[in-house]
């Protein structure tokens, strides 16, 4: 058997010289992977998408995924972890994905299981409008008690009141599912996150101790080991650690009537860490992992780099790309020239996100953790983590993507043809010591984030940061779906903080996004 | 003297003060006003206005540093002394200086001053994106690191508070220090005092925290260290004493000791 290093380099320059291509053209059903198939997932592989193509690099060599509980279908719905994390999407879901699935089932394929993949288990599940965020945002139901419960099972009492304003879905004032139901029970809307390059969302060597350093709460640790964990998995972080998101994932998604055995929970995390995606081919700027390249892009560079590592800084970057695509000739020839101006504005991009500095104001667990508000700084600062641009440690922050004034939803008209889509509640922090810093103790919301697991007013609308790779493979974006494409995630930041960027500003950081 | 005896001497129990017998000294400056951000070429400076004069109170620089800049959209109390010397980025040097952004919103704390020439603060430590490789108050990579003594014995730590303010994200790293001695020990006995506090403003006003805010701070704590699992023998002093205000310093009134004893 080959050394770890040696198989790495092997499959690296594989996947640089071509790799399994699974289609040549974005074709979401050819790319399905549909529970229990028992195709084999090779080494690395590259699935199309709009910008190009994306890369899968398993480190451990191909694998044979039948018996792999990654795969199977191993609870009562005919779901496995594959049926949200598809390797053809980075590992996560894109909604393109979504759409073709239900077209090619008639919306039978398990992927819209009601319990999580219906807008509410008590809806008419054949309709399409049933499905519809699933559908239009990629979203999956997430359905958490209430009020919190701390993992010993013991009641955590929230600091502010929970209201529902709106409920498009039906779900949070039903009778049975709602938060007045006998088991009362919140339902927010969330994206998938990638079950990919996991070394470094569970790399707990930085800026890890035993209180966080955004609110000084204690640290959750790794319930088998005893370590503290990092506190970066999921949206709100309320699994610390692969296993137990395994088993909750497993019980809840999969509706499996009892958690995993130990076996099947090794496998499964095994599985996941050992995976990489990225963009590994651009549809203009060519081979992303070309030998002498940018050094941070491409699937193997992930599987080589060092975690736990801040990135904000000119020694380590968080994503280094070096000089190499800053200035290149030109000769006249068409297609060379147009890869040559796409390298250029992936670089200048590289840039607008590494040094464009703008005011970033009113962040929850940015501004408030001894930086001031506001604060002139630019993307890294918050996008900090060395080669995925997550937080180092215990990323939940609040820029406004669930809170209001700044979420994203159908205005409400007389002309308005669409209806808002997502529910509205309204938070009422009159026991929490102090109001929040920028919202006050009313605050209106889609989804109150990590405040549904820590009953914290400050952490309304708190996000988990997620990773910035594969990001061309997987739209929509932020947390509910809230931006279709690149560019809308591109114009929600300049809405939000006054950023002020150029078109060409923003179409280059659009170019450098999609490389990722 | 308990701290409810305290708090009905001194009568004052919210920001609407009264006056205070005592004078405050002359060259203290204890106020409360909105924060002004005024931007540089590099890292802007923040500044406050009291009593027609401008004061400096620091420049943005990242979480290594002693001073956290204030937040806009919130009053700040400023409790500093005056600083012989030049200006910067215009306004009279604090130094000392503790600042205290205050609970309650207030959105007319909203200015954010233009960068101007005359105005700039080439000590700035970082630039304001990406650093050069360490934060600002880090020591440089190759610089020899003091190794800090190995604890012994009965240890104190103490925390220090914003005003009517509990626990922030400063505090995590001496949270740590406590943790990690305390759980070191065979059989440790923590005793938890915590104070709150008054401050003399410049003005001649007496402001108090809120009442209770002295023994909140402590469960807080202890709530804290026992959600860290740190099993200790754990003894909370319910009746703090409240030092009088004298403008001198007095947010270290604001505080917690904790005692860890082996």
């Amino acid at each position: 058997m080959p050394r770890p290093a040696a198989r790495l380099a092997s499959a690296a320059a594989a996947l640089a010289v071509a790799g399994a291509v699974f289609a040549e053209r974005p074709n979401a059903v050819a790319q399905w992977w549909s529970p229990g198939e028992g195709r084999t997932l090779p080494a690395t592989a590259t699935f199309a998408n709009e910008h190009g193509r994306t890369g899968i690099l398993n480190t451990s060599g191909a694998i044979d995924t039948r018996g792999q509980p990654f795969f199977e279908p191993i609870g009562t719905n005919g779901r496995a972890c594959v049926t949200c994390h598809q390797p053809a999407d980075a590992m996560s879901l894109s909604v393109d994905s979504a759409r073709a699935r239900w077209d090619a089932s008639s919306g039978k394929d398990p992927l819209f299981a009601a319990v999580d993949g219906a807008n509410c288990p008590h809806l008419p599940q054949a309709e399409r409008a049933s499905h519809s965020l699933l559908l239009d945002r990629g979203l999956f139901r997430v359905f958490l008690p209430w009020p919190p419960r701390a993992r010993d099972g013991s009641v955590i009492e929230p600091e502010f009141t929970l209201e529902v304003v709106r409920d498009p879905t039906g779900c949070n004032t039903h009778p049975v599912y709602g938060l007045k139901s006998a088991v009362p029970t919140v339902s927010v809307y969330r994206r998938p996150r990638p079950v990919a390059n996991l070394k470094y969302v569970t790399a707990a060597e930085f800026g890890v101790g035993p209180f966080n350093l955004k609110d000084a709460q204690p640290a959750p640790r790794d319930p088998a080991t005893g370590k503290l964990v990092n506190q970066n998995l999921m949206a709100d972080a309320r699994e610390p650690t692969l296993t137990t998101q395994a088993i909750s994932a497993a019980l809840t998604h999969l509706e499996m009537r009892k958690a995993p055995t130990a076996s099947v929970l090794e496998r499964i995390v095994g599985f996941e860490s050992q995976i990489y995606a990225a963009q590994s081919v651009d549809a203009a700027a060519g081979d992303l992992a070309e030998s002498g390249g940018p050094q941070a892009l491409g699937p193997a560079a992930l599987a080589a780099g060092r975690t736990s590592v801040l990135g904000n800084n000119t020694t380590a970057y968080v994503f280094p790309i070096g000089d190499v695509w800053r200035s290149l000739p030109r000769n006249g020839d068409a297609a060379h020239d147009a890869q040559a101006a796409a390298r250029e504005s992936i670089a200048r991009g590289h840039d607008v996100f590494f040094f464009r500095t703008f005011w970033i104001k009113d962040a929850m667990h940015i501004n408030t953790v001894g930086l001031g508000n506001p604060i002139k700084r630019t993307c890294s600062t918050c996008h900090g983590m060395h080669m995925t641009g997550m937080d180092t440690a215990n990323g939940w922050m609040d820029i406004g993507t669930t809170n209001l004034p700044w979420a994203t939803e159908k205005p409400l008209s007389p002309w308005a043809k669409e209806a808002p889509e997502m529910p509205l509640f309204k938070v009422t922090c009159d026991k929490a010591p102090a109001p929040h810093p920028f919202l006050g103790r009313v605050i209106y919301t889609q989804d109150p984030g990590r405040a549904l697991v820590t009953g914290r007013c400050n952490d309304v609308g708190t996000i988990v940061l997620q990773q910035f790779r594969g990001l061309s493979a997987r739209a929509p974006y932020f947390s509910n779906g809230s931006a279709r494409t690149l560019r809308e995630l591109v114009d929600f930041y300049d809405r939000r903080f006054n950023i002020q960027y150029s078109d060409t500003e923003k179409q280059d950081l659009v170019n450098f996004l999609s490389t990722l | 003297m308990s701290q409810v005896r305290v708090s009905a001497v001194i009568v004052c129990l919210t920001l609407a003060c009264a006056a205070s017998a005592v004078e405050p000294p002359a060259n203290h400056r204890n106020f409360i006003s909105c924060p002004i951000v005024r931007d540089t070429p590099t890292v802007p400076c923040w500044l406050a206005e009291y009593g027609g004069e401008l004061y400096y109170l620091g420049i943005q620089t990242d979480v290594s540093a002693e001073f956290h800049p204030p937040l806009l959209g919130h009053k700040v109390l400023v409790e500093g002394t005056v600083k012989d010397g030049p200006r910067i980025c215009g306004g009279v040097v604090l130094e000392p200086l503790k600042v205290s952004p205050l609970a309650e919103l207030d959105g007319t704390c909203n200015t954010i001053l233009p960068a101007e020439e005359q105005y700039t603060v080439p000590f700035a430590p970082r630039p304001p994106g990406p650093s050069g490789g360490r934060l600002a108050f880090d020591a440089a990579p190759g610089a020899p690191r003091a190794a800090p003594p190995p604890l012994t014995g009965p240890q104190e730590f103490v925390l220090y508070y914003d005003f009517d303010m509990r626990i922030g994200g400063r505090h995590s790293n001496i949270l740590s220090r406590i943790y990690d001695y305390a759980s070191a020990q065979r059989k440790p006995k923590l005793d938890i005092a915590c104070h709150r506090g008054s401050t003399l403003l410049s003005n001649g006003a007496l402001i108090t925290e809120r009442a209770d805010l002295g023994i909140e701070r402590a469960h807080e704590l202890v709530k804290l260290l026992r959600g860290a699992e740190l099993v200790a023998d754990t003894h909370v002093e319910d009746t703090p004493t409240l030092t009088p205000a004298n403008g001198n310093a007095d947010w270290q009134q604001r505080r917690c000791v904790v005692r860890v004893e082996p």
